[in-house]
C-alpha cells in the first residue's frame, strides 16, 4: 500500500477516535453529575404524594401481570400505606406509568409517571380524569379493565386501565387481607 | 479584534442571515415544535447551546480534523453536546424533556448546525465561531418563539400559557398544516419588511451621494 495514503487513513482514524473518546469522557462526567437513580425517584415522589416516609422497597424487581406490570412497590414505615408505580401498554405498545396508593384495602391517591411520546392522546385522558376516577375505590371488588376508555383516545386509555390493573391484580394477590394496612 | 466582523457576525444571525426565515434551514422543529411559546423557546435555547458549542470545538480542532473524515467528527461533537442537554433535561426539567425528547435527539441532524460547523466554524477562529452559534442560535429561537405566539394564540387561546378570555379556539390550529401556513406567512412578513428597510436605505444613501459629490468638488 501506498505509504502516504496509509498514513492519512492511520491520521483519520486516530483523530476520528480521539474525539470519540474525549467526547465519551465528558459524557461520563455528565452522566455522573445528572445520573437519576429511578428506585430513589421513585421514593421521592411516593414521598411527596403520601406525605408518609418509605425507606424500603417491597419488591424492586415488579411483576408483569397481563398488559401491565408493577414496576416497584413499597409499604410506608408506618404501614398505612401500600405505594405502587405501574406501567401499561397503551397505544402501539407505548408506555404509560402511573402512580397508585391504597391505604385500608381502598385507593386513596393516584398520579401519572412518565408517559411514552407515542401516547399523543393522553391529554384527552387526562382531561376526562381517568386515572382520578379510581380513587375512593375499595380494591378487592375492583376490576380495573371492565372500566369504559375514553373516547377518541382509546389506546392511551387502555394504558392506563393496564397499569391500574397491575397494581390492583399484585395487590389482591401478595397484599391482600393479611397486610391491607 | 475586528470591530466591524465582530458586529457583523454576531447580528448576522439575527436578520441578515437568520436560519429560519431567510436561510430557510431547520424547517422540521419549526413545524413539530412550535405549538406553544414555551415549547418554542425551550427548542432555541437548547440548539443555541449545541450551536455555540459545536461551533466552538470545531473551529478549536478545525487544524486537526482531515478533510476525509470531518462530517463524521462534527457529528461526534454535535451529538456529545445534544446527549449533554439530554442529560441535563433529563435531570432537572422532565416533564418538558418528556413532551420534547424525540426532538431534543433530533438536534444532531438539525441542518442549523452541522451548516455554521461546515461553512463558518471550520475556517473561522474559534471567538468569532461562537458568536456566530450565538448569533444563530439567537435567530432561531426569536423565529421559533414568534410562531409559537401566533400558534399558540389561536390553537389555545393564550398567550405563554395564560388564556386569554373570549378568543375562540380554532380547531385545527394546532395542526402542522396550519405551522407551515403560519411559517410561510411570517416567513413573508419578515422578507417583506427587510426588503422594505433595505429600499429605503437605497434611498437615503441615493439621496446623500450627489450632496457628498459637492462637498468632494468643493473640497
Amino acid at each position: 500500500m501506498d505509504k502516504a495514503k496509509f498514513r492519512s487513513m492511520l491520521q483519520c482514524i486516530l483523530v476520528l477516535s480521539a474525539i470519540a473518546l474525549c467526547s465519551g469522557l465528558l459524557l461520563g462526567l455528565f452522566n455522573l453529575i445528572t445520573y437519576v437513580d429511578p428506585l430513589q425517584s421513585a421514593y421521592d415522589r411516593f414521598a411527596q404524594d403520601t406525605g408518609a416516609t418509605f425507606s424500603e422497597m417491597k419488591d424492586a424487581d415488579g411483576e408483569t401481570i397481563g398488559d401491565g406490570s408493577v414496576i416497584y412497590y413499597a409499604l410506608s414505615d408506618d404501614g398505612s400505606v401500600h405505594a405502587f408505580l405501574a406501567e401499561g401498554k397503551g397505544f402501539q405498545g407505548g408506555a404509560v406509568q402511573v402512580y397508585l396508593y391504597i391505604s385500608d384495602g381502598v385507593i386513596s391517591k393516584v398520579g401519572y409517571g412518565e408517559v411514552d411520546s407515542s401516547q399523543t392522546y393522553i391529554d384527552r385522558v387526562k382531561d376526562a380524569k381517568l386515572l382520578e376516577s379510581f380513587e375512593g375505590k375499595e380494591v378487592a371488588s375492583l376490576n380495573a379493565l371492565s372500566t369504559d376508555t375514553v373516547s377518541g383516545a382509546t389506546g392511551s386509555s387502555k394504558g392506563v386501565l393496564n397499569a391500574v390493573n397491575a397494581a390492583v391484580e399484585y395487590y389482591k394477590e401478595h397484599v391482600g387481607g393479611e397486610n391491607n394496612g | 479584534m475586528d470591530k466591524r466582523k465582530f458586529r457583523e457576525t454576531l447580528l448576522g444571525g439575527l436578520i441578515r442571515n437568520n436560519p429560519t426565515f431567510v436561510l430557510v434551514l431547520g424547517t422540521c422543529p419549526t413545524i413539530a415544535m412550535t405549538t406553544s411559546l414555551f415549547q418554542a423557546f425551550a427548542m432555541g435555547v437548547a440548539t443555541t447551546f449545541v450551536l455555540i458549542f459545536s461551533n466552538l470545538f470545531v473551529s478549536l480542532l478545525r487544524g486537526v480534523i482531515p478533510d476525509k473524515v470531518r462530517i463524521p467528527c462534527y457529528i461526534v461533537i454535535i451529538s456529545t453536546f445534544v446527549i449533554i442537554v439530554q442529560m441535563v433535561m433529563r435531570k432537572f426539567l422532565p416533564e418538558l424533556y418528556a413532551t420534547m425528547q424525540a426532538f431534543i435527539a433530533l438536534i444532531v441532524v438539525n441542518c442549523i448546525i452541522l451548516a455554521r460547523a461546515e461553512s463558518f466554524a471550520s475556517c473561522n477562529k474559534p471567538l468569532y465561531s461562537m458568536l456566530d452559534g450565538v448569533s444563530m442560535g439567537l435567530g432561531f429561537t426569536c423565529a421559533l418563539s414568534l410562531i409559537g405566539i401566533v400558534r399558540e394564540f389561536f390553537a389555545g387561546g393564550s398567550f405563554a400559557g395564560i388564556s386569554i378570555p373570549g378568543f375562540p379556539v380554532m380547531q385545527g390550529a394546532g395542526a402542522s398544516a396550519f405551522g407551515f401556513i403560519t411559517f410561510g406567512c411570517m416567513m413573508a412578513l419578515f422578507n417583506f419588511v427587510i426588503q422594505k428597510v433595505n429600499e429605503r436605505k437605497e434611498r437615503i444613501r441615493e439621496s446623500v451621494l450627489p450632496l457628498a459629490d459637492q462637498l468632494e468638488e468643493v473640497k
